[in-house]
């Protein structure tokens, strides 16, 4: 927050100030980036805005932007959705704990990946690589029946477990702690550090930027998750907000002002968190560590 | 003891005890059999009638029912859920899923030995073989019970019942009442319903008139489709469960719609946009811009909460036949659950006449009993609209039903339909190229 | 890449027994995790594929019946297409937008959080979601986009239902909501460029446009390597949106593999064998090109 403010100090037009005006590349380019914003942005803003909107109204030609009447009544529906408060603190705890998992056991295959050297490294790595690649819908099947075989069916850690080991997650933390120096790791040994040591105290903090991407994906991974949890969870108490949504997408008569209220409610706790861990993200990045 | 072998004797052994893994894995081959279960329960006839010590004995334990919603149907169901717990104790747990992964899920969970003790389903075929027969406990006159017709799609190659029809849809035109008085257009009694062409013909005048969008509007679905095809004496299934397909009456039917499709007097997007995927023009319905809407009775709840004009069902249009297009939910057990006796049992209660009174009139369903049928349902509202649907269901011809011998067969024809349909209205075939493909089609899957 | 292990004089006994375990060890919660869900279900459906099968438990054998059936239908041709066209299409775009996005938020003194914040937006929403925004504002007749578009003239274009503008459509909804992934790992990637280096090529007389190209791109391979290899595979598992977007229509313009296997899976005629066997093709694809995309990368890596 301060550089903002500084920077933005150093770039005022006022000649008082004593900063240079700015280039017009550099004009050019945060005008470019405003434009790209809105057309990230309106699409998302006017979702918000249709979701407050009755069915009627919905079907509009030409559409309406701003709703002609508020219809809170949308978000008090969806929200008395049977069992919603249940849904959302469901997706809360599975996303919490599963990307808790997912850091814990990927940065720790990342390291093993990135900075030894054993038999079937390569072959084990191209195996994860791999693993990216298989639709769910086709292993759909074999894979119940071995959650099943588990025990693992309607159950908090089938929901948690197996979606933890991202093949994504061990790829982009690899690929960081590639560029961590060997010297840093060959100095700890020396002064007589154990591995698990050197991956806690070392490996682990200058991996920060990396770790700090993949808690941001694997929240929006396991938030929006649908099919696992439809395949791990037999039981509504065990539902997450995805299975909800798409039970109230696939009624015979689709009640769309609902489903657009309870996306616009879905969408809000990542976009929380997302932004509470903006400052997390930016610091991650910005300590560049022993570069 | 690997310590002492040489690194390739090593690396040999290694890879034997691999390889052995993966074969035992391969070979824990798909079989013909199904995976059984532990334990088989005992089953005797029942009658419905357990008595009071058997009741008692079921007490606290627990069935799963698996269930899809249509939207105002939920709370009814879980309503007489309730009421079932307070009667005899035994807890219902109830299962919702989303209609699109209703047959996946089940699917997943009979490979797995763990399927829900009873399902409401719509493909009811899929499952003849893993559902409860259920003759052996209500007796072989329980089917007389409901509506002839209503349960042939829960009928086994011999004859038994092996599932209860909890439900029945009927397809029919949704009018806009307000834009045919403005357009000064008369809309048709339930006793002398309109001609196909006649109604295309009121659809496109009130069109004009009152300048909507379209003129005319169908569910992106070969079921419905099939409604048109019935109204001109031809069907996808046919008497006795051949390939009922003509493809000269089917053109006859179809070509109208394909036109107004292609003049975009029907909202050609939607058809095209929605891929395949099912679509309905609810919304185009709901902003007044279309006034005649060929959907069915499920829509009655939704509308009668949600619509801010004046709509009302008709009967559905004639040309050779009269009457609308069945559909229907039915209900099964299985016969590898955890506790089958109890989900018969569960079964019959939820078809009981007060029971199915009260689902029906809560959420605009049609009754499959025929004492339900024949008094009426009470509905809290829209009665008219509902019984110019029960009207036309006694107007279905019977040819109508015989999609329900052949579940599979009719399933894959209607998608093939709808598919085949949105081609013709982009341009890439025409209609009588298509049907005769189609009927060439629904050989290969009609069952034997 | 420097190993830390060979360096090392080798020394037999228990402590260089559990150091040669190490590695392991640490690979053991990952990969038992990949083996049980992962591994074992995808070798189950590979065997599958030779078999046919409607309901996931009976099975008849067909030996190659499945994958001769797929090479030969017309339908599948479609599909191929469509699924390469697409996947170039995404890649290419996305991976120079999004560096071109990277390049100007890093040089960027104001605003550059806000900014990454809300590119990234759309990462975080629901393939369902995004699906339901798209649809309405591609809608021809009831758009915002084509109601845009008006303002300024031009005529209603059908984004959703004419297969001249389908394909675009879709790759544009999904850089639309990609984009922003990307760029944050590209930044990320920027930022571990050492700022002393840009010093000297200025000081040599490098800047504006020549430094980018000449510095910072060639720096930035190891990460735009990263970006490729996820776009391709991102592109190639696109099906969500699409789906809920289009459907894979009109009449199969938007169908993609991922759909195709869907469509046999799920929709009936339910066909499991089918299935596999076209994820089995899919697999063999992706993999593939990520092998060849990883070990291209890895030789131009000093290692």
């Amino acid at each position: 927050m301060k550089n903002i403010v500084a920077s933005a100090n150093k770039n005022k037009w006022s000649s008082m100030s004593g900063g240079k005006p700015p280039t017009t590349w550099a004009v050019l380019r945060t005008l470019i980036l405003i434009w790209l914003v809105l057309i990230i942005v309106l699409p998302v803003i006017w979702i918000v805005l249709a979701s407050f909107k009755d069915l009627p109204e919905l079907g509009q030609k030409p559409p309406t932007l701003i709703p002609h009447a508020w219809h809170i009544s949308n978000y008090s529906q969806a929200l008395q959705t049977y069992g919603f408060a249940t849904f959302l603190r469901n997706s809360i705890f599975v996303t919490a704990s599963a990307t808790l998992l997912t850091l814990i056991i990927n940065s720790m295959a990342a390291f093993a990946f990135a900075k030894y050297n054993f038999r079937g490294r390569e072959g084990l790595f191209i195996m994860t690589l791999a693993m990216l690649m298989i639709p769910l819908q086709v292993i759909l099947i074999p894979i119940y029946q071995v959650i099943t075989k588990l025990h693992m069916v309607n159950t908090f850690w089938g929901l948690i477990i197996p979606a933890a080991a991202t093949p994504t997650g061990v790829f982009i933390l690899r690929q960081y702690m590639l560029t961590i120096p060997d010297e840093i790791i060959e100095s700890a040994r020396i002064d007589g550090a154990g591995d698990f040591r050197i991956f806690l105290r070392i490996i682990i903090p200058l991996a920060k930027p990396a770790l700090a991407v993949v808690t941001i994906f694997s929240i929006m991974w396991r938030w929006n998750d649908f099919l696992w949890p439809l395949i791990v969870a037999q039981d509504s108490k065990f539902y997450t907000l995805p299975v909800a949504l798409a039970i109230l997408n696939g009624e015979l008569s689709v009640p769309y002002n609902l489903v657009l209220a309870m996306s616009v409610l879905s969408l809000l706790p990542v976009i929380i968190m997302f932004v509470f861990m903006q400052r997390q993200i930016a610091q991650g990045i910005a300590q560049t560590g022993l570069k | 003891m690997l310590r002492n072998l040489s690194k390739v004797r090593k690396a040999g052994v290694i890879a034997a005890v691999a390889a052995s893994l993966l074969g035992a894995t391969l070979m824990a081959t798909p079989s013909l059999a199904s995976t059984a279960t532990k334990h088989t329960p005992v089953l005797k006839p029942d009658n419905a009638n357990p008595g009071a010590a058997r009741l008692a004995g079921w007490k606290g334990k627990t069935i799963n029912y698996l269930y899809f919603t249509d939207g105002p149907d939920e709370k009814y169901t879980r309503d007489l859920v309730a009421q079932f717990t307070q009667q005899t104790g035994i807890n219902v747990n109830l299962q919702i899923i989303p209609f699109a992964n209703l047959d996946s899920t089940l699917a997943a969970r009979l490979a797995a030995g763990n399927p829900p003790d009873l399902a409401r389903v719509a493909s009811p075929q899929l499952y003849v073989n893993d559902a409860l027969n259920l003759d052996q406990y209500f007796g072989a006159n329980y089917r007389k019970e409901f509506l002839p017709g209503s349960y042939t799609a829960v009928l086994d190659k011999n004859g038994g019942l092996f599932g209860v029809p909890s439900d029945l849809t009927m397809n029919g035109p949704l009018i806009n009442v307000d834009l045919f008085k403005k357009a000064g257009v008369p809309l048709p009694s339930t006793t002398k319903p309109w001609t196909w062409t006649e109604m295309l013909a009121a659809a496109k005048k009130v069109q004009a008139a009152t300048k909507t969008d379209y003129a005319f509007a169908i569910d992106k679905s070969g079921h419905r489709l099939s409604t048109v095809l019935s109204q001109y004496g031809t069907n996808l299934i046919g008497a006795g469960g051949t390939n009922g397909l003509d493809v000269a009456k089917a053109t006859k039917a179809l070509q109208p719609l394909v036109d107004m499709y292609v003049a975009d007097q029907a909202p050609k997007d939607l058809w095209l946009g929605s891929g395949a995927k099912y679509a309905a023009p609810l919304d185009i319905f709901y902003a007044q811009q279309v006034p005649v809407y060929l959907s069915g009775n499920w829509q009655v709840a939704a509308l009668a909460a949600n619509a801010k004009f004046n709509w009302a069902a008709a009967p559905n249009p004639c040309d050779v036949a009269c009457g609308g297009f069945p559909g229907g939910k039915f209900e099964i057990a299985f016969k590898k659950s955890a506790n089958p006796v109890i989900a018969a049992y569960f079964l019959n209660w939820l078809n009981k006449p007060a029971e199915q009174n009260y689902m029906d009139q809560g959420s605009f369903w049609m009754p499959t009993r025929v004492d339900l049928a024949n008094a009426g349902i009470k509905y809290p509202s829209n009665a008219a609209d509902m019984n110019v649907f029960i009207a036309d269901s006694a107007r279905t011809p019977d040819l109508a039903y015989a999609k329900d011998a052949q579940g599979a067969a009719f399933s894959n024809a209607a998608n093939a339909l709808r598919d085949g349909l949105t081609s013709v209205i982009a341009g890439k075939t025409t209609l009588t190229a298509m049907l005769t493909d189609l009927k060439t089609k629904i050989d290969g899957w009609i069952v034997k | 890449m420097k190993t830390l292990e060979r360096a090392k004089a080798p020394r037999r006994g228990l402590r260089s027994r559990r150091r040669r375990l190490i590695p392991y060890l640490f690979l053991l919660p990952n990969m038992a995790i990949f083996g049980l869900f992962t591994i074992f279900p995808a070798l189950r459906g590979f065997w599958i594929s030779f078999f046919d099968s409607t309901d996931g438990r009976h099975f008849k054998y067909v030996g190659t019946g499945n994958y001769k059936e797929i090479f030969s239908d017309q339908a599948v041709l479609n599909v191929a297409s469509n699924t390469a066209r697409y996947v170039i299409g995404y890649v290419i775009s996305s991976v120079v937008i999004s560096i071109a996005i990277a390049l100007m938020l890093n040089a960027q003194t104001w605003g550059k959080t806000i900014f990454r914040s809300v590119i990234f937006l759309p990462v975080l929403l629901s393939p369902v979601v995004i699906g339901l925004i798209w649809a309405n504002l591609l809608d021809r007749k009831r758009g915002g986009i084509n109601a845009l578009l008006a303002i300024v003239g031009v005529g209603k274009v059908p984004w959703l239902v004419d297969s001249k503008y389908t394909m675009w459509a879709v790759i544009f909804v999904g850089l639309w909501t990609h984009v922003g992934f990307f760029t944050v790992i590209l930044l990320a990637g920027l930022q571990g460029i050492d700022k002393n280096i840009y010093e000297a090529a200025s000081l040599d007389g490098a800047h504006g446009w020549n430094l980018v190209r000449t510095i910072t791109l060639p720096l930035l391979k190891p990460t735009t390597l990263v970006v490729v290899i996820l776009a391709t595979i991102q592109g190639f598992q696109s099906f969500d949106f699409i789906y809920t977007l289009t459907g894979g229509g009109p009449v199969g313009a938007t169908t993609l593999i991922v759909q195709y296997i869907y469509d046999s899976a799920f929709q009936t005629p339910i066909r499991y064998g089918l299935a596999s066997a076209a994820a089995v093709i899919l697999f063999f694809i992706i993999f593939s090109i990520t092998i060849l995309n990883y070990l291209i990368g890895r030789s131009r890596d000093a290692l």
